[in-house]
């Protein structure tokens, strides 16, 4: 049940009730699990019957910054799981959240978005140019075995985004430039001797890469598809990258995270007009919008905080809210999906508080 | 999006582009008036590249465009808009009275119609136009451009300062010009205008942008210039970007002259142009009680009636009432402890309609260096002061304009060696007097310019 082939279509909530008895079975679910089970309040055995139950659960990821690693994995791996990584979530905020990445959910992962590439038209057996977190991220790995997946090599440079962060909150921006160029260096010596048929970057490294005449012509030559993912764009620098700057290029955005293992990439086929849609990989993936304060999910269209569900055989992470805004929009048409997409990421908006600011200008 | 609004494009290298993220501008009492488009960074980089790249007319044939945009801006439909139709929107938007809009305007054509002489002016005499001047066969010093491309913040507090990066137009720097969302409307018909006239799309660009890619413009620029208040000053003083902070102008009256001969230029230095522009006196000082001056001042502007913008009587600036309330909360703060011939219960008086007008303030202070005696806001707001020669330029530091009704030669020496008074006016002269062709804040050409000496056979 749990490792339903891709081409068919669970009953999502038999398939949440087989995870759950793995995940909460003595003999199947990781210590985590077992050791809160009594505290619940409910039987996740008997009282859950479906995803919509599964507010019922309180958002654990916070215990994710001090648990052990080992006692994510459930025990029915036996003694000598296949363990790909243990991997951090941002970090930005407080201590970083930790979490196991296991090879039987990885090749299902890359599966399904490989499918999801070869929708976009992404070719296969090309390599890829990874300018991504490696490190105690997640994409980095997963994106490597992605391309050999799809035949292809990898060419990785690291970007650290604890450290641009931190820079960029002492007010250290020209550092945070420097450190910037020093990528953008070195995907340089990548761009002029290999070949290189998909960049994947941060909109940022992208905007860099385009102001240098020298690379923006070597992508403009080489690069088949531009994976962005890590940040915003907005649909005028999206337009004009697709118009002006790298007309031959398909363009496309990916959103994920690493509390749910994995990402998935925008909705194929939008227009220059369209918001970036996300589709989750449901239902091991599965997405609400809800409003910040009441925690009741938003109406289509209206923007609200994301929440994330997990549920794999390698991994349950019920209720976790995302730091991110979204707008909640129908999954696509046609295509059975449980829960909602999201559209137009954003971290949460700050205002100013507005000052006189004496002058007259 | 709405119908009937105005639609102002950014004005790229490839022409106008119209952004989906697009703010809407709007009058004193919060109707939209327009929809300003906003590009986002990417487009501001290519921009300045394209700036970069391009070549400049040659003189004569950059001046005599400037002087067709001149008349194009005042003549011509211009994006719908007749001229005075986009006076009315000015008014209208920017709270100014639209006769200072006019008066403000007049000076953007003087200015393109003066720029060669005015632009000029900044040349040290040892210098030349062009290496093929005669004078270079004996070996001469040749007035060049420091840097190629130009770009300016503006203000959206008064047209008037679009006058003065026309300048850089005529010394043939490429120019990128990001509006102040408050006022768009002035650089958008002048630099239509300068495309109509013969600028090249890549020689002068409009670019609105949203907070996050203003830095871009400048990054991108040779030099630059911003509007904004201390900080934008303490930030940017002694690098590559000229800043205009607040003007802080003042008057001083001192022993033996009978400031009553002078009351008009006095209360027209503090209420001219509704008080919005930094050539504004701030603070009288006076040599003697400050009281009956500072009595007359106020019965002489509490005479000024409350008007919206666009009247032709109007003389006051309007706001929306919300940004009206908070800057009279500020200086009601700010007063405390001073004496108040006028606006001492407040400054606002509400039109009616979500607009209201800033009245005048006047208020009495001890000292000469008390601290309100700095304070500079959007609407005429003056500090009077008692003053004495054992005070020295102390209090007089920080002007724009230092207007001194005074012969005292040893006074006015060190008033011109001060370095922190940019002009000194002698006598019965606003401190709003300006004209091509003299310096606003020094010349403009010292800071793009610079000489080299050139010799040939």
């Amino acid at each position: 049940m749990l490792e339903f082939p891709l081409d068919t279509q669970p009953d999502p909530d038999a398939f949440l009730r087989a995870a759950l008895r793995w995940h909460f079975s003595p003999e199947t679910g990781s210590p985590f699990w077992l050791e809160r089970a009594g505290t619940l309040g409910f039987d996740p055995l008997t009282d859950i019957h479906g995803f919509a139950d599964l507010s019922r659960f309180p958002n654990l990821a916070n215990e994710l910054r001090d648990v052990r690693a080992e006692d994510l994995i459930p025990r029915g791996y036996g003694p000598h799981p296949e363990v790909v990584g243990v991997y951090e979530s941002g970090g930005t905020t407080g201590a970083p959240k930790r979490i196991v990445l296991l090879q039987e959910w990885l090749d299902r992962l890359l599966t399904w978005s490989s499918a999801q590439l070869d929708r976009h038209g992404v070719p296969q057996n090309v390599n890829w140019l990874v300018v991504a977190p490696t490190g105690p991220h997640m994409v980095g790995d997963v994106i490597k075995r992605q391309t050999a997946f799809r035949g292809g090599l990898a060419f990785t440079v690291d970007l650290d985004p604890r450290w641009v962060k931190k820079l960029i909150s002492e007010g250290r921006a020209a550092d945070a430039g420097a450190y910037a160029e020093h990528i953008v260096d070195q995907v340089a010596f990548l761009l002029q001797t290999q070949d290189i048929g998909v960049l994947m970057c941060t909109p940022p490294i992208l905007e860099r890469l385009a102001r240098r005449d020298d690379l923006a012509k070597l992508i403009h030559e080489k690069v088949k598809a531009i994976n962005w993912v890590g940040t915003q764009m907005d649909a005028d620098t999206r337009y004009l990258y697709r118009t002006e700057v790298f007309p031959k290029a398909h363009l496309y955005s990916g959103y994920g995270s690493t509390m749910i293992l994995g990402n998935a990439s925008e909705r194929p086929g939008l227009s220059d007009d369209d918001p970036c849609i996300y589709d989750p990989f449901s239902p091991h993936m599965v997405f609400d919008v809800v409003d910040p304060k009441t925690h009741e999910t938003v109406g289509y269209g209206e923007r609200g905080q994301v929440v994330m569900h997990h549920v794999s055989k390698s991994l349950f992470m019920p209720n976790n809210l995302e730091r991110d805004y979204a707008t909640r929009v129908p999954g696509p048409k046609g295509v059975w999906q449980l829960g909602d997409s999201v559209a137009d990421i954003a971290p949460v908006q700050e205002f100013d508080n507005e000052t006189v600011i004496e002058g007259v200008y | 999006m709405s119908s009937g609004l105005i639609t102002l494009d950014a004005l790229g290298p490839a022409g106008p582009f119209r952004a989906r993220k697009r703010t809407t501008v709007t009058d004193v009492t919060g109707a939209p008036v327009a929809e300003l488009s906003l590009v986002p960074k990417l487009f501001v980089t290519r921009a300045m590249t394209a700036l970069r790249k391009a070549s400049s007319l040659p003189l004569t044939e950059r001046t005599e465009a400037l002087e067709r945009a001149g008349r194009i801006f005042a003549e011509e439909i211009i994006d719908g808009l007749s001229f005075a139709e986009y006076e009315h929107t000015v008014a209208r938007v920017s709270g100014v009275p639209i006769g200072v809009v006019r008066a403000a305007t007049a000076a953007i054509i003087e200015a393109t119609e003066q720029s060669r002489y005015a632009a000029f002016q900044a040349r040290p005499v040892g210098a030349v136009d062009d290496w093929r001047a005669e004078e270079t066969r004996n070996g001469s010093a040749v007035w060049t451009r420091r840097g190629d491309v130009f770009a300016v913040h503006a203000a959206g507090n008064h047209p008037g300062p679009h006058s003065l990066w026309v300048e850089a137009l005529a010394l043939g720097y490429r120019v990128a010009v990001r509006p102040s969302r408050r006022e768009p409307f002035t650089p958008h018909r002048l630099i239509s205008a300068l495309r109509a006239a013969g600028f090249g799309e890549d020689q002068v660009v409009l670019l609105p942008t949203d907070y996050e890619a203003a830095d871009e413009i400048l990054r991108g620029a040779d030099y630059g210039l911003v509007y904004g208040g201390d900080d934008v000053v303490r930030k940017y003083a002694g690098t590559r970007v000229l800043p205009q902070g607040p003007g802080r102008s003042k008057m001083l009256v001192p022993a033996g002259v009978d400031w009553r001969e002078h009351l008009d230029t006095i209360v027209d230095s503090i209420s001219h142009q509704g008080g919005v522009a930094c050539i504004n006196a701030t603070t009288v000082l006076i040599d003697g009680d400050p009281a009956p001056l500072a009595q007359a001042i106020a019965e002489r502007l509490a005479l000024i009636p409350s008007l919206p913008p666009e009247d032709d009587k109007a003389v006051l600036a309007v706001q929306p009432v919300e940004g009206a309330r908070a800057i009279e909360k500020f200086l009601l703060a700010k007063a405390a402890g001073t004496t108040a011939h006028l606006g001492g219960d407040g400054v606002v008086e509400e039109l009616g309609d979500g607009s209201a007008v800033l009245r005048p303030a006047v208020h009495q202070l001890d000292r000469p260096d008390a601290e309100q005696a700095g304070i500079e806001l959007p609407f005429p707001c003056v500090w009077v002061a008692p003053w004495s020669p054992a005070d020295g330029v102390g209090p007089l530091r920080n002007s724009l304009v230092l207007t001194a009704f005074t012969d005292d030669e040893a006074l006015i020496d060190e008033l011109l060696a001060e370095p922190t008074i940019s002009n000194v006016y002698l006598g019965d002269h606003p401190t709003y007097w300006i004209r091509p062709g003299v310096p606003h804040d020094a010349y403009l050409g010292e800071f793009l310019m610079r000489t080299k000496t050139v010799i040939r056979d």
